[in-house]
């Protein structure tokens, strides 16, 4: 096996590319300055996650596959496999957190009007 | 019986062609299993951040809202994103054998991670010094958690790439030089994975809101 012999010759050494790299910074930066753009105008929050999610969603998807690769080539199954893996973990971990608080909070704490007229 | 085969030395018990064992692979899936359980450790930051984010953990002190600068985020995006571009593009050098090209790209991404550190810090600095420190309130307790693992992240990203530098030159692109380089070009682009999170949750939406 080559890449055996030669660390250059190594699949993952042979993945990089200028224009996937630049694509890559350009697409996730375009993401970024759009959500930015949207943000500024003030939508209700409903709108604002919709549109903030999207944003993180695509700009994530192609940092995977731009910047890290991710792809079904043996060289890199088992990295988007294990990835696809730990999805769950992550919607886990942040969503129930985030309900169990969501939902103790309306059942402990006071009135929301109130409690944004304690801000500072 | 006939169709019986005997084992011996004219029989091949496994496929003789099958790879070499491959170090750099087995090196870069044990580190990217290590970023995702690192990951997770962020998720769980967000996650805690997500619950704290309302004036009542605010406990009288400043939400998000009323500091966070989404330009000044929106700059510290591209930042990181040149900073990963940079190091990513000293890896097409790396394809080739260029040192000159893998040092010069090293270097521009620690020039860009340092200017992305210099600004997170100073704000946290300003907060700190106008009575907003780490203690103020769980709100301002786990922002400071937030932004400080991210940049602790990037801290020891920059000290990795000096030390890979001074690698490059005594070593050279040897097998263990090869596969600490793949793996910090891992580690550096799963900061600009984490720092959107954060722009886009914390600067844009609990900015907004």
């Amino acid at each position: 096996m080559a890449a055996h012999n030669d660390p250059l010759a190594h699949p993952e050494v042979r993945q990089g590319s200028v224009l996937r790299y630049v694509l890559g910074f350009v697409a996730s930066g375009a993401a970024m300055y759009f959500a930015y753009v949207e943000a500024l105008g003030k939508p209700p929050v409903v709108e604002l996650l919709e549109i903030l999610a999207g944003a993180l969603l695509f700009s994530l998807l192609t940092q995977a596959a731009l910047f890290f690769g991710l792809d079904i080539s043996r060289a890199q199954i088992w990295k988007s496999v294990s990835l696809i893996l730990t999805v769950p973990l992550f919607i886990i971990m942040i969503g129930i957190t985030v309900w169990a608080f969501a939902s103790l909070y309306n059942r402990t704490m006071p009135d929301p009007a109130i409690m944004n007229s304690m801000a500072m | 019986m006939a169709s019986h085969t005997q084992a011996g030395a004219d029989v091949v018990l496994w496929n003789a062609s099958a790879d070499a064992h491959d170090n750099i692979s087995a090196r870069t899936y044990g580190f990217w299993l290590y970023l995702l359980s690192d990951a997770l450790i962020i998720a769980a930051v967000v996650a805690c951040y997500a619950v704290l984010d309302n004036p009542m953990n605010a406990a009288g002190g400043p939400l998000g809202n009323q500091f966070l600068s989404a330009s000044k985020g929106l700059v510290q995006t591209f930042l990181v994103l040149g900073s990963v571009l940079s190091y990513s593009l000293a890896t097409v050098a790396l394809k080739r054998g260029n040192k000159l090209g893998v040092g010069l790209g090293m270097v521009g991404a620690i020039l860009l991670a340092v200017l992305f550190l210099g600004i997170g810090m100073g704000d946290l600095a300003a907060l700190s010094a106008a009575g907003n420190g780490f203690a103020r309130s769980g709100y301002l307790s786990c922002f400071f958690t937030l932004i400080v693992t991210h940049a602790l992240h990037m801290g020891f990203g920059i000290l990795w790439m000096l030390v890979m530098l001074v690698q490059i030159g005594v070593f050279g692109f040897t097998e263990n030089v090869v596969a600490r380089l793949l793996n910090l070009r891992m580690f550096w682009q799963f900061q600009a994975s984490v720092w959107v999170v954060v722009y886009i949750y914390v600067y844009l939406f609990g900015g907004a809101h």
